[in-house]
């Protein structure tokens, strides 16, 4: 997971357009993947760090929990109906957002583009 | 170059005690068809259809936008009004249009609130229309979100919205339709799309009325996505199985705005509901 991490970091770099509509976004948020946790900070739209946890001593703004399975599922070209959304994990059950939510919806269509970069592209 | 067939003019109607300058699109000739648009949107969702010969050949489309959507201003006083749709004001706004037009018995297709609208005067109006299509639609959601995220001074309420309901549309979208249909909820008026959102998530007066409406007498067709996780095709399943007669097509790759996010997808279940408003 580490390394998809790093490729969605490095793959924001290469996307201007998206840090554009993260530069008002510095927050760290928790991913959390099975029992796996994976803290992401972000300052003006770069994700600076990925750390892995677990850590009781780390602040964050807001929580994606989902399995593997499910991201995986997400990452697919074209995921099948509610795998093909951050949201849709949640209404499906296989997701669940904590923390500052509003914080998340204000910078909605940057976290789920972030969350989107390691989907497979069309073969 | 190319000059597209939609005209566009004003309608002035009076809904409750007041007037209201409706903008509206038309194409084609034959049989009306009045296609309303889903929350936070605007008559632009239909562009495609109105634009396909194929369909305009025996049909006359004709959208409009909602008071306070698109191209028809707010009432008078909107700066000091909370905009909040209701049933009544909406169907009364419908039928307004209808009549101002001289539209006799038209086919009404609605999306999502268009949709729920369209059942709901299918159970109360059904003598005014021909029949209904009724797309991405059912008896009640509540809301899976806040609606108060899309209205607030420190938040672009357009940007969060679009942001939302892209978790509606289809990944088998194009591209270039996905980002049109998104950009018209980044358009829309402030408050504009929590306000029809109330209406849609906390009216939920269409459930006691489904077994009103008498599809031998005017025919109801659904049309739900797979990707619809709004109105997901367990709702509308439920839905059509709560009116008698009522038939429904699931489409597997399309999801909450078909007609706008994935027209060529869109158009044989359209066709098809066509031919079912006899």
């Amino acid at each position: 997971m580490i390394a998809q991490l790093e490729r969605m970091q490095q793959q924001l770099e290469e996307t201007p357009h998206l840090l554009g509509i993260g530069r008002l976004f510095s927050e760290t948020v928790l991913l959390q993947v099975g029992d796996d946790e994976y803290y992401l900070t972000f300052d003006k739209g770069h994700l600076v760090q990925v750390a892995p946890g677990p850590s009781k001593k780390t602040p964050y703004r807001f929580a994606f929990h989902t399995d593997a399975d499910a991201l995986a599922q997400f990452w697919q070209y074209r995921p099948a109906p509610g795998f093909h959304d951050i949201f849709g994990l949640v209404k499906i059950g296989r997701g669940r957002i904590t923390g500052d939510i509003l914080m998340l919806v204000k910078n909605l269509r940057f976290f789920k583009a972030f969350m989107a970069l390691n989907r497979a592209q069309e073969a | 170059m190319s000059i597209e067939p939609i005209t566009g003019r004003y309608v002035t109607v009076t809904v409750g005690d007041a007037s209201r300058r409706i903008y509206f699109e038309e194409a084609g000739q034959g049989r009306p068809v009045v296609c309303l648009h889903t929350a936070g949107a605007d008559t632009r969702q239909w562009r495609h259809l109105m634009n396909d010969a194929g369909i305009t050949v025996d049909h006359r489309l004709i959208a409009f936008d909602m008071p306070w959507h698109g191209k028809s201003l707010p009432p008078e006083g909107f700066e000091t009004q909370e905009y909040l749709l209701t049933t009544a004001a909406y169907i009364e706004t419908v039928l307004a249009v209808i009549e101002g037009l001289g539209l006799d018995r038209p086919i009404l297709a609605g999306c999502s609130m268009g949709g729920r609208i369209a059942l709901q005067l299918a159970a109360l109006h059904p003598e005014k229309f021909g029949g209904f299509i009724a797309i991405e639609a059912s008896d009640f959601q509540p809301a899976w979100y806040d609606i108060d995220w899309f209205h607030r001074p420190d938040g672009h309420g357009g940007e969060m919205g679009a942001a939302l309901v892209s978790t509606n549309i289809s990944p088998f979208a194009p591209e270039v339709e996905r980002w049109n249909t998104l950009w018209m909820f980044m358009q829309s008026g402030p408050g504009v799309f929590r306000g029809d959102l109330s209406f849609y998530t906390q009216d939920d007066s269409l459930i006691g009325r489904l077994g009103d409406i008498d599809t031998a007498r005017t025919p109801v067709h659904l049309i739900v996505g797979a990707y619809d996780l709004t109105c997901t095709p367990e709702d509308a399943k439920r839905t059509a199985a709560a009116i008698t007669g009522a038939t429904l097509s699931v489409m597997d790759e399309l999801g909450h705005f078909p007609m706008s996010e994935h027209p060529v997808g869109f158009r044989p279940y359209f066709v098809d509901a066509l031919t079912r408003m006899t």
